[in-house]
């Protein structure tokens, strides 16, 4: 029988949103249209509509040496034309943001190509080629990974991910990089990921609401969703990874 | 130095407060007699960004306003996230309490009896403030800053 991958135990809600994220064949629902044009601003690498800068010759330029991995792997778009490497980070609210640090680089590691994930405790940062970061950035913020209320883009100032929402429903942001129309009800961010202030504003739509956020968790939270002790079978599969990795560095035999 | 027999108080909601329900809040709060001091805790939201890319940037926040507490101004520094209050004594909190109700309508609140501020000058306070440290100012501020108290006319 062919292998199948299983990617994560569960049997709850939260665990089956992690599946459904981290499996490539299951195609991530499109939620808004934010532009190529906005996503550079709202990243702040280069100027819209700027060259790509380069950090070598492009690959058909240079001099390769007769490699036979080289020969294997295909290189990508950003590799192919020798550009930058540039980095896009997000910080996702604790308080059920449909996305969250780990689970964004294993499924950033199943998706994609030519990336270096970095999961830190509250943020997650992303770098690859310029190019390609720009295709990447667009299913990270345009698709059910991102919401406006709960996920920020936050380069520097990253703080949020722990602490409580504030009465708008919005994640904290020091720098307050977005701002909730009252009257509209639609999220623009008004300054790119390091807090640089953009010249005009970028709409990124209507924080989702309640139901959806509760339906597309994928964090355990006792308070406000579902508790990772109701979900048995990944206790049991913890417990078990827990007891092992401790015999282990006992006894390697008994493992 | 604060007396280690006056009871204080935590009070957290659901979700950090706009200025304007700190405002309702506080104005609600200084109506209850046997307040002695008070302290509005949260993530500092600084005028000037501190550091990063941008350090040096002016960083306007809607969180950061000036609200009205009786007649004073006060000018909030942080997005408030616990009010901790030293009271003269217990008999306040059913009082205090239903302060709060009558503000946090839309979502949950808790009130904590505990010690939340310092009874004891530590080490820093000395170097700041020497042996004769006002001690009313004890446990409220960062020994560094330099931002004095609000004195709010109590109805005592």
């Amino acid at each position: 029988m062919a292998y199948k991958p299983q990617y994560c135990a569960g049997q709850t809600i939260v665990a089956d949103n992690r599946r459904k994220q981290m499996d490539p064949a299951h195609k991530l629902e499109k939620l808004r249209d934010v532009s190529d044009k906005d996503l550079v601003l709202i990243m702040g690498h280069r100027v819209p509509g700027s060259a790509y800068k380069s950090a070598h010759p492009p690959l058909a330029e240079q001099q390769e040496p007769a490699c036979p991995v080289r020969k294997m792997v295909t290189p990508t778009d950003g590799a192919k034309a020798g550009d930058r490497v540039r980095y896009i980070q997000f910080s996702d609210s604790m308080y059920n943001a449909p996305c969250q640090p780990y689970l964004r680089s294993y499924l950033e590691a199943y998706r994609f190509r030519g990336i270096d994930p970095g999961t830190l405790s509250g943020r997650q940062i992303v770098e690859c080629r310029e190019r390609d970061l720009e295709k990447y950035a667009k299913d990270l913020v345009n698709t059910e990974l991102f919401d406006p209320a709960l996920c920020g883009v936050r380069g520097c100032t990253v703080h949020g991910h722990s602490l409580r929402l504030d009465e708008n429903g919005m994640m904290f942001d020091m720098l307050q990089r977005c701002i909730l129309d009252k009257k509209s009800g639609i999220v623009k961010i008004v300054k790119d990921q390091v807090g640089v202030p953009l010249d005009g504003e970028v709409k990124v739509g209507k924080p989702m609401d309640a139901k959806w956020i509760k339906s597309h968790s994928t964090i355990y939270h006792s308070l406000v969703g579902t508790a990772f002790r109701d979900d048995a079978e990944l206790v049991e599969y913890i417990q078990r990874i827990h007891s092992l990795r401790v015999k282990y560095g006992f006894m390697p035999k008994e493992a | 130095m604060t007396e280690a027999t006056f009871p204080q108080c935590r009070i957290s909601a659901e979700r950090l407060l706009n200025p304007e329900t700190t405002e309702r809040l506080l104005n609600k709060l200084i109506e209850v007699p046997g307040i002695r001091r008070m302290l509005l805790n949260g993530q500092r939201l600084p005028a000037i960004i501190p550091y990063g890319p941008a350090k040096g940037l002016a960083n306007p926040h809607p969180m950061r306003k000036t609200i009205k507490v009786g007649d004073q101004d006060v000018e909030l520094q942080v997005h408030v996230g616990n009010v901790l209050l030293e009271l003269e004594n217990r008999e306040s909190i059913p009082a205090l309490k239903a302060a709060c109700e009558s503000v946090f309508t839309d979502f949950t609140f808790r009130i904590q009896e505990g010690r939340y501020m310092k009874t004891e000058p530590s080490l820093v306070d000395y170097c700041k403030y020497g042996p004769d440290a006002d001690k009313e100012m004890l446990g409220l501020a960062d020994p560094s800053s330099k931002s004095k108290p609000v004195i709010l006319q109590g109805i005592k």
